[in-house]
């Protein structure tokens, strides 16, 4: 089985090795210190089984889980942080609280033999490990072997594709395996609006709306690109700005 | 609503004395203008309930003059003018119940008249009292108040210094260091609980020397180096004179950490850093540096830097100073505490 450790801390990952070194059949194929090395040297060596710490430079776990591929393993080891062992235990993703144990690390190791991948899909972990009342500063998007971060306000608006979300910020188009609807409920709810099913608009990029067809609307961004919007999407643009 | 109306064995006192007052008010009368016992309970009775309420009044009138930061012209102008209004009207409607009972008790006008300046005098002067006790009260709450506002924020200092995150995260590093490296882990675990045996002792004191606070602050920098190893550099510049000025327990430490743990951890190479510490003339002012990564994951903001602040104000009101500056990668938190020269 292939490992990689991920901790921005020598001696964290130090007695990770040690213990791991010992286990038979696993094989510490790579160690990283943040998570942008994180994001790329999984994609290189494709491991089965990636520990990953919560709070790092760069990338924290959440946004490292994010961006790689869903059939690794990922268990999440940290030393206290309530929100994200909250998210944790109601998603019932395993995960290591520092200082650990030789027999905790198997147990984890035994745990993960039966499983297929994350119950949850990442982003919704991420949700769940957020206070109520903050949302995402930033969103982070992978391309190709690079990570790409795209500060919340440098959005301009998101579209819905299949199983995926096009983000469009500054010219360029980012693709992102998200629904729109946990998008939305990660960002500001009064800095993006769900203007139509398909559409997320950052407020602050509408310069006016325009009727369409009877039960239709436009809206124009201040680039000039033109979005639908919806009946239920025109109600909620006008709560937003009356109040 | 009144204070006195949330308490029944207040409201019960308030009025026994009442019965006092209105005792000595209808001794006043008779003797100054030979009413009769009967006469005097007739007009006394209705005067002493009407005024026992109006005695409630200077509570919002009180409240509304605080005595700090009201000018004493104004608040002896507008104290005085209620004191002349009240007596006033009080005595206008003893006189009405003297001139309409006048007719069952004659002369009872012409006796009551003789001693109306003396019971305009002791009304005047009793609604004055009454204006005086409010202050006393409302001043005795408000010190009650903030007292518990201080014990409320010192509470959340002790919560905070034993920060959960560090705590685990040290416990790690030896846990690391155990195998390979014993007696640095034997140091480490040593070097932990000092400061924690320091900060437990350091936290029951309202003041100390800031050169105690320093020494605190160099014992968990201590164990931070530990743990993120050439990544956490440390620079100090503290002027002598400042180790003797007595500052609130905790107001470095917490700041560093936050400097740690929202700086330096979130930076890859780490950073160094900085702090200065100046006496001046009236006041020592200490600033703590630190670089960061703007573009760092969110990490909540820090509890350290909210705490010391509030404490910084419930002790020192506006005299103290927390500023923070955050440029594009250095984060810094300057902080001013006035000294009372002893």
């Amino acid at each position: 089985m292939k490992a990689i450790i991920v901790d921005d801390e020598e001696l964290a990952r130090r007695v990770l090795r040690e213990y791991l070194e010992q286990e038979p059949g696993i094989d510490i194929v790579a160690e990283c210190a943040n998570g942008f090395e994180a994001v790329k040297t999984i994609a290189e060596h494709e491991p089965d089984v990636v520990f990953l710490d919560v709070q790092m430079p760069k990338l924290d776990g959440f946004e490292v889980l994010e961006l790689i591929e869903r059939r690794t393993a990922v268990v999440f080891t940290t030393a206290f942080d309530q929100y994200a062992m909250r998210a944790f235990d109601a998603a019932a993703v395993d995960y290591l609280l520092k200082p650990f144990g030789r027999d905790r690390l198997r147990a984890a190791l035994k745990k993960l033999e039966g499983r297929s991948q994350t119950p949850l899909a990442p982003a919704e972990l991420r949700n769940a490990a957020r206070p109520t009342g903050e949302y995402l500063e930033r969103i982070v998007v992978r391309d190709g072997a690079k990570v790409h971060v795209i500060p919340a306000g440098k959005l301009d608006y998101a579209e819905a594709q299949d199983d995926y979300v096009a983000l469009r910020s500054e010219g360029r188009t980012w693709l992102k395996q998200q629904t729109i609807s946990s998008l939305e409920s990660a960002l500001h709810p009064r800095r993006f609006v769900r203007i139509h099913r398909g559409f997320l608009v950052n407020l602050d990029r509408i310069a006016r709306i325009e009727p369409n067809t009877k039960d239709t609307w436009l809206a124009i961004l201040t680039d000039g690109a033109k979005i639908p919007v919806s009946r239920a999407g025109y109600t909620r643009f006008n709560s937003l700005i009356g109040g | 609503m009144h204070p006195l109306f949330q308490n029944w064995k207040a409201l019960a006192l308030y009025f026994g004395v009442w019965l006092l007052l209105a005792a000595m008010l209808g001794l006043l009368i008779s003797v100054a203008g030979g009413l009769s016992p009967a006469e005097t309970a007739v007009i006394i009775s209705p005067v002493a309930i009407v005024l026992a309420l109006i005695c409630l009044a200077p509570w919002y009138a009180c409240r509304s003059l605080p005595l700090k930061s009201t000018a004493a012209g104004r608040l002896l102008g507008q104290h005085l003018l209620a004191a002349m209004v009240v007596s006033g009207a009080v005595l206008f409607l003893a006189e009405a119940l003297a001139h309409a009972l006048s007719g069952l008790l004659p002369g009872l006008d012409g006796r009551f008249s003789a001693a109306t300046p003396v019971l305009a005098a002791m009304v005047a002067m009793i609604y004055l009292l009454s204006i005086a006790m409010h202050y006393v009260v409302i001043e005795a709450q408000t010190s009650r108040r903030s007292e518990l506002l201080a014990r409320e924020a010192q509470l959340r200092a002790l919560k905070a210094q034993v920060n959960p995150h560090f705590l685990f995260n040290s416990l790690n590093s030896i846990s690391a260091l155990t195998a390979a490296d014993a007696s640095r882990a034997r140091e480490m675990c040593i070097q932990l609980a000092d400061f924690l045996r320091t900060s437990l002792r350091l936290g029951e004191r309202a003041s100390i020397p800031f050169g105690e606070e320093m020494e605190l602050t160099r014992m968990y920098l201590g164990v931070e180096q530990v743990r993120f190893g050439q990544r956490l550099r440390v620079s100090i510049d503290v002027e002598p004179a400042c180790n003797e000025c007595q500052v609130p327990a905790l107001v470095v430490q917490p700041l560093v950490e936050n400097a740690v743990k929202h700086g330096i951890a979130l930076i890859d190479e780490g950073g160094e850093i900085l702090m200065l510490g100046r006496r001046m003339k009236d006041e020592l002012r200490f600033t703590i540096e630190n670089p960061y990564d703007p573009l760092a994951p969110s990490s909540r903001s820090g509890i350290g830097l909210v705490n010391v602040r509030q404490r910084l104000e419930a002790r020192y009101g506006s005299a103290a100073r927390l500023e923070v500056e955050a440029s594009e990668d250095v984060y810094r938190v300057s902080v001013a505490i006035p000294m009372r020269n002893a």
